[in-house]
């Protein structure tokens, strides 16, 4: 159950490392992805994981978990940069997400793309992460319910 | 401007639907007039879409810059631009029309119910337009999710519904994508123009037979066929009925429209001349699906139920359709699919309309609430006119030319079952409609309340669109014909 912190000092210790490492490797994988293995998802998914964690170590009153439960009301707005970023270029009278044809001045066509690609990334995490946090949520309060039925 | 049309028509209901827990967080009432005017935009840009096509011919349009078969491509010919007109018509007469039933508010759930809608509108924009077998699997994957959330809504019984619905539609949607990665196994393609040119020579291959079999499975049990057909009647009655128009005029649609896509587009390129034995499958499902479809109706005493069983029965009528691998067949077929859209749309308006106003759900119900409603009793028969076939309703000119198309490929069998299939729903049209009669001769009382503007004005614009398909049947099937005539069939 969420709602009972850990008592063991070796799991908190070690989570309130781990978390915060988590979670900067998630950063690296987000800004990486389009040189390497990674991406939007996979850092949307490790921020989530980050999460869950310190829910399942701390308990829902914690920090975390008041950040986590914080994260939520942002549902929606990582696919909201998504569609910006992709409306911009509409603007700039290119495709939907052809970067290079986004109205920034003072970049050249390469360093638009390398924005606008960062940009839909941080989107598609913003909204992996706040889908996976609220899969949790929903999972902990409906067992929650059914205890108290009982 | 008008190559960017497909893009924006699509855009604006999802944008607004991801919009929506922003727009709505501190006050839900907002989320209603919201969807109303997004899927009014919408209208406007898929009518100019519309307008473009015909006057310019197809787009292609490649997401981010990137040319097909790598990109994803949407392709925009008249066919989905017709669709995605009617699929954005109906959404707003549909939203028209839960605004003046006046259902239980839904408070702060609306927030979710109209991002549901609107979700539900732009994946059926979307399956419509996309060009390659992958993303129409994504987006019949985003029409089913909405559906079944939206099936759901006034809970109890409507839950078991939904989760029945879920059940099967999660299985139809993986017996697509199972055949979609036998195909691309096969040739290594997903795009539609890629994978008929690289489909010949591999008709015999057993991974594009097995593929194809299991795409048509799947969308089977998406599009209700009659062997898989279990979910759909539970669904339609639990459903809310300010959701069930939306739902059955539009959603069992968009896979025989896929359906559509793949045997033709896709497949029908590779056949050198001769039939694919599929074709006959197909019209042997038809044949079946159409005429059983209509002696359950027939038996049904439930008005939403007897709908539904009917609605099952014209699946099968479009698929005869489909199954003729003519021209006249497909066009028919496909003039029939729009039809049944805004018959299905009218039928579960005047069904939700009768239940709320007069108590009305079954036969029996009918015969006693007395019905003087001069708007309802002209929807029903001009729905009842469409739904039998006879002129000059769009109905009429569907099956009209669906009964040539088995005649031109001499199928004598599949003919009879137009034709069987007319007279069944005649009875069973018959039968509400001598009670809906009865019922208002009984008593002299005239209904009292005035019927509120939004619910005239679905109507009449469901009537007129029922009696102008048929109207304009000629250029409206010479358009179809425009988007079939470079397949060669």
């Amino acid at each position: 159950m969420i709602d009972r912190p850990s008592g063991s000092v070796i799991i908190r210790r070690t989570a309130s490392l781990l978390v915060s490492l988590v979670q900067l490797f998630a950063l690296y994988v987000l800004f990486f992805g389009q040189y390497g293995p990674g991406g939007g998802f996979v850092a949307g998914v490790m921020i989530a994981a980050s999460l869950v964690f310190g829910l399942l170590v701390f308990g829902e009153d914690s920090a975390t978990s008041q950040r986590a439960t914080r994260l939520l009301a942002a549902d929606g707005v990582g696919l909201l940069l998504f569609v910006a970023v992709g409306g911009l270029c509409l603007i700039g009278g290119g495709e939907f997400l052809n970067y290079s044809e986004a109205p920034i001045p003072g970049l050249d066509s390469a360093a638009r793309r390398y924005l606008g690609i960062l940009m839909t990334q941080i989107g598609v995490a913003m909204d992996v992460a706040v889908a996976a946090v609220s899969i949790v949520f929903s999972l902990s309060r409906s067992v929650a319910t059914e205890e108290t039925d009982a | 401007m008008t190559e960017h049309l497909p893009a924006l028509v699509f855009l604006t209901p999802l944008a607004t639907a991801i919009s929506m827990p922003v727009a709505g967080h501190r006050r839900p009432a907002v989320c209603r007039p919201i969807a109303l005017i997004a899927i009014c935009c919408m209208t406007v840009l898929s009518v100019a879409s519309l307008w473009s096509v015909s006057v310019h011919g197809e787009v292609r349009y490649s997401f981010s810059g990137w040319l097909p078969p790598i990109g994803i491509e949407w392709l925009a010919d008249s066919l989905a631009a017709t669709m995605v007109t009617a699929v954005s018509g109906l959404g707003v007469l549909c939203l028209l029309f839960a605004d003046g039933l006046g259902e239980r508010p839904l408070g702060g759930r609306a927030v979710p119910y109209y991002t549901m809608v609107l979700l539900l509108v732009a994946g059926l924009s979307g399956a419509i337009y996309a060009g390659d077998l992958f993303n129409i699997f994504v987006f019949l994957e985003v029409v089913s999710l909405s559906a079944y959330a939206l099936v759901a809504v006034p809970g109890g019984r409507a839950l078991v519904s939904a989760f029945r619905y879920l059940l099967m539609g999660a299985l139809g949607t993986a017996f697509y994508l199972l055949g979609v990665g036998y195909f691309y196994a096969a040739t290594g393609a997903l795009n539609i123009a890629d994978l008929s040119q690289r489909l010949p020579g591999l008709l015999d291959s057993k991974a594009v037979m097995g593929g194809l079999i299991f795409m048509f499975i799947g969308l089977a049990i998406k599009m209700a066929l009659m062997p898989l057909h279990g979910w759909l009647p539970d669904a339609y009655s639990d459903a809310p009925a300010a959701t069930v128009p939306l739902l059955a005029g539009l959603v069992t649609k968009i896979s025989l429209l896929v359906w559509a896509r793949i045997l033709y587009w896709v497949m029908a390129p590779s056949a050198e001349g001769g039939t694919l034995t599929i074709f006959a499958l197909v019209t042997t499902f038809g044949i079946l699906a159409s005429v059983a479809g209509a002696c359950l109706a027939l038996r049904q005493r439930e008005l939403k139920r007897m709908f539904a069983y009917g609605g099952i029965s014209h699946v099968g009528l479009v698929l005869i359709g489909v199954g003729q691998a003519n021209e006249t067949g497909l066009a028919g077929a496909m003039y029939y699919l729009l039809n049944d859209a805004v018959m299905q749309c009218s039928l579960f308006v005047l069904a939700g309309f009768l239940a709320l106003r007069y108590g009305a759900s079954t036969l029996d119900e009918l015969a006693r609430a007395h019905v003087r409603n001069p708007w309802a009793i002209v929807t029903f028969v001009a729905v009842g006119l469409g739904m039998v076939g006879l002129p000059p309703t769009g109905g009429f000119f569907g099956k009209l030319r669906i009964l040539l198309g088995t005649l031109e490929a001499d199928n004598n069998i599949a003919a009879a079952a137009v034709v069987l299939t007319t007279l069944i729903t005649l009875g069973y049209f018959a039968q509400v409609f001598e009670k809906l009669v009865r019922s208002g001769s009984e008593s002299a009382s005239a209904d009292q309340t005035e019927t509120p503007w939004p619910l005239r004005a679905t109507m009449a614009a469901l009537v007129a669109a029922i009696v102008g398909l048929g109207i304009w049947n000629d250029q409206i099937v010479a358009l179809l014909v425009d988007a079939t005539a470079p397949l060669g069939i």
